[in-house]
């Protein structure tokens, strides 16, 4: 067999997403990149709200207009039904029937008043797989809680872990668990696609947001439950390395380093050009780095204002009767970054959204794809961090309009007759 | 019935029972291998005859550093086996090539070019076993100019451009001190391994090499940074208390209270159609500070930026209001009323959690080997049929050696005792 023969692992399937906002859209994304036939389940009278937050296209907001919707729904088809709308739920029921996989995020009890929850469902399509993705679960206290990822990521810890010692939590500057909880659900999701394709059984996954975010919080829950010792918030510091921090370059820029082993202090001393602090006793071993990480910190950030420079400010002037002594060689941000990885240190540049547009890596590995839409034009789509060699992903479309493909849906999966389709249009049906 | 269960525990009622993954991967990729280990796989990681690196990782149990007390081991290696295997020298190479025909996915974290000299590259390993998924997690991805680079979690937050969305102006960029460029490319690598196992089902069994980077998960966790630059030329920076909002601010949504704090989102800016039951409470508690006069109520119903004055009076309003009171009584109100606020909470905060309590969440795990339980996260999604499982603790080095090498290559325990003292074991 050829790679030309192989199928997309997800061909044939057909996802119904309900989902909304950051979390549901990136799951059923990864469906759509690998061949799924996603269809974004929306309402105009209460639309998505990521439709409604920019960046907008001419800074003009408009319902078909979002950056921010467009980059997690590429790849889908979208469709409208207004599920107030007398006949709008039996629709909704009628399109799941054709569907191998339910995908949505409401608050426990918004599907099932409609009834789409999973019995209902199941009962019209019983292979169905079905996988709800509230913040926090379909139990519990707070299963009736609202919120988005900024505020779950307050209540993950990651708000606790995130900012200066003594210092607020500030946590992450984005709804930072809208885009690591995603991954977790989309796992779990295969995984029972993957036993539905060789038993024929479908699956209900009852999927908390905070559940799944816990998961990503390192050794800081072992820490409490084994040790007592509640981890905190520490800047750029790292308990296990020094120097670990993030310096700023002459260009305003910011470059890490970090110096876990003895080989990465090595090449960092050498790379500095062997300074008389770094040869102090109390700088020999890495425990002792540890404790004298204020100091290091303040050697380094010298060193970082001193040998760095800023191609685009002015040279200062040389006084014609200065002294004839060979000039201190100096990098750009960017070469100090390549300086340190000569010397086997692992660093980096701190890159803003416009350097990871020009990234040559990102540019190589074709991260970024560029996708015509018939409203915002051409924009940027993230890919996905993984390439499969011999069935890669591909993001098929730009993200749909809202309603874009009702046609499609009513007359060929649904089965609307065509007066009937124009009847429930003219009805607000697909409201 | 033995008095110790077997460690791992079995599990033949999880979605991925019958599949069996080799993990050889550093920080990068072992938390992608134990969450196939709690849906089902048979997961061993294979570490070298001093074991894996990372058991050196901080913080220990107990603040005592041995081989079996990294809580960094634990966490991220429950519910393997482990067998030890040499692979610098060739009779490692072809021990473990013996074992990849009985295996459906490897995990490797070697730097672009270098899996070779351990017989892990796809090449090789595609010749013992066309069907076996070779999933390759490194920092950059497997070309590229960067390929060769080094990095470390910050390495990976900063060059993924995630890093400089958070902090502060005074301070620049912050990285969250649980590490998130590894949370995050083992997640996603995680996908891409399922992905390719079920391309493998629906294609007659082909394998194929799975090439993830850390740079580009870090990239996918952005927000909508990377399109207001491609669309807005406007670059994110670290917002510090406030949200990542373009332009003019908005008010902070992080305030103290009087034990701790609490995110208070759409309404802690007082801003949006949430604002109005908002202001009642204010009002009712006699502290809307003038806000709930009907000019204000209009003003702040608009989703529209404030004005710094304005930000400051909805912000001193509001700190005001939340000094005063718990965070979880703050929270319980908010929600209420329909704002979708929650508190901030540290680990052990996390782990007293109410919720979680409630869904069952946290699972004890038995370390036999000290005599002590402890407790671990629990299931991270609950499926119907085929059950998350967590399936004891971490292994020993080489726990597995015996089990291992006997069930799958019938060699027996002379074989086994003659390659550890040729040094292969």
């Amino acid at each position: 067999m050829t790679d030309r023969d192989l199928k997309q692992p997800f061909a044939g399937l057909r996802v119904a997403d309900f989902a909304w906002v950051g979390v549901g859209p990136t799951v059923s994304k990864y469906l759509a990149d690998h061949g799924a036939e996603v269809i974004r389940i929306e309402s105009v009278t209460y639309p998505e709200s990521l439709r409604r937050v920019g960046p907008f296209v001419n800074d003009t907001p408009g319902i078909d207009n979002s950056g921010y919707y467009a980059n997690f729904n590429g790849s889908k088809l979208g469709m409208s039904v207004n599920l107030k709308h007398p006949r709008g739920p039996e629709l909704a029921r009628r399109l799941v029937a054709e569907c191998d996989i339910v995908t949505e995020s409401f608050t426990p009890g918004t599907m099932a008043k409609f009834g789409l929850d999973y019995e209902s469902l199941r009962a019209i399509r019983p292979d169905l797989l079905m996988i709800s993705m509230p913040l926090y679960g379909q139990t519990g206290p707070w299963a009736p809680y609202m919120g988005y990822g900024h505020v779950l990521q307050a209540a993950s810890g990651y708000n606790h872990l995130t900012g200066w010692p003594d210092g607020p939590p500030i946590g992450t500057g984005i709804a930072y668990t809208d885009f690591l909880v995603p991954h977790f659900a989309a796992i779990a999701l295969i995984a029972a696609l993957d036993y539905r394709r060789r038993t024929g059984v479908g699956q209900y996954i009852d999927f908390g947001q905070f559940d799944a975010a816990v998961h990503g919080l390192g050794t800081a829950i072992l820490d409490w439950t084994a040790n007592g010792h509640e981890q905190t918030r520490m800047g750029n510091r790292d308990p296990e390395a020094a120097p670990h921090g993030a310096y700023r370059c002459k260009d305003g820029r910011y470059v890490v380093v970090a110096c876990f082993t003895e080989k990465h202090w090595d090449g960092f001393r050498a790379a500095l050009g062997r300074p008389e602090w770094c040869d102090l006793e109390r700088m020999r071993r890495k425990w002792q780095r540890l404790n004298e990480q204020k100091e290091i910190d303040r050697h380094v950030g010298f060193w970082f204002e001193d040998n760095t420079w800023d191609p685009s400010a002015p040279e200062p002037p040389t006084p014609d009767d200065a002294p004839d002594i060979p000039p201190v060689q100096r990098f750009t941000t960017d070469e100090v970054v390549a300086h340190f990885q000569n010397f086997g240190v692992p660093a980096g540049v701190v890159k803003s959204p416009e350097a990871m547009h020009a990234d040559p890596q990102l540019r190589h590995r074709g991260h970024y794809w560029r996708l015509d839409h018939p409203v915002m034009g051409e924009r940027t789509y993230d890919g996905p961090a993984f390439r499969l060699s011999k069935t890669p992903g591909r993001l098929s479309k730009a993200a749909p309009l809202l309603g874009e493909d009702n046609e499609y849906v009513y007359r060929e999966l649904v089965g609307l007759s065509e007066e009937e389709f124009i009847e429930l249009l003219a009805d607000g049906a697909f409201e | 019935m033995p008095a110790v269960p077997p460690v791992p525990l079995p599990h033949p009622g999880g979605p991925l029972a019958g599949y069996r993954v080799l993990d050889f991967a550093d920080e990068k990729g072992q938390l992608c291998a134990r969450l196939l280990a709690e849906l089902g796989a048979d997961v061993i990681k294979v570490e070298p005859r001093e074991g894996d690196p990372t058991r050196l990782n901080g913080p220990f149990f107990r603040g005592e550093t041995a081989p079996n007390t990294s809580l960094w081991w634990w966490a991220m290696n429950a519910g393997k086996r482990s067998i030890t295997c040499e692979l610098r020298l060739e009779a490692g190479r072809d021990l473990i090539h013996r074992l990849i025909p009985y295996a459906d996915l490897v995990i490797e974290t070697n730097a672009p070019g270098t899996a070779a000299e351990k017989g892990l590259d796809y090449a090789t390993l595609e010749a013992l076993n066309p069907g076996l998924i070779l999933v390759s997690i490194t920092n950059f991805g497997q070309t590229g100019p960067y390929k060769d680079w080094l990095a470390t979690d910050i390495v990976g937050s900063a060059m993924g451009g995630h890093m400089q969305l958070n902090g502060d102006a005074e301070h620049g960029p912050v990285r969250t001190l649980a590490p998130q460029a590894y949370a995050q490319v083992n997640a996603q690598a995680c996908v891409g391994a399922m992905t390719a196992l079920y391309a493998r089902g629906v294609n007659g069994g082909i394998g194929q090499h799975v090439d993830a980077s850390m740079q580009e998960a870090m990239a996918n966790a952005m927000d909508n940074a990377q399109a207001t630059w491609d669309i807005s030329h406007v670059n994110f920076t670290g917002p510090g208390l406030r949200r990542n909002n373009r332009g003019p601010v908005s008010p902070r949504y992080l305030f103290e209270t009087r034990d701790g704090w609490v995110a208070c989102l759409q309404a802690g800016g007082l801003i949006g159609p949430n604002s109005g039951p908002i202001i009642d409470w204010l009002a009712e508690s006699g502290e809307a500070n003038g806000l709930d006069a009907p000019a204000w109520r209009a003003r702040l119903a608009e989703p529209l930026p404030l004005t710094q004055a304005e930000c400051a009076l909805v912000e001193e309003t509001m700190a005001a209001f939340c000094r005063k009171r718990g965070k979880l009584d703050l929270v319980a109100q908010a929600q209420a009323r329909a704002a979708g606020w929650a508190p901030v909470f540290s680990p052990g905060e996390i782990v007293e959690s109410e919720q979680l309590a409630e869904r069952d969440y946290w699972v004890r795990v038995r370390h036999e080997d000290i005599g002590e339980s402890f407790i671990y996260p629990g299931a991270p999604y609950l499926l119907s049929e085929t059950p998350w499982m967590q399936r004891g603790r971490a292994p020993l080095p080489g726990e597995h050696n015996e089990q291992v090498y006997g069930e799958l290559l019938g060699l027996d325990e002379v074989a086994v005792r003659k390659l550890r003292m040729k040094m292969v074991l």
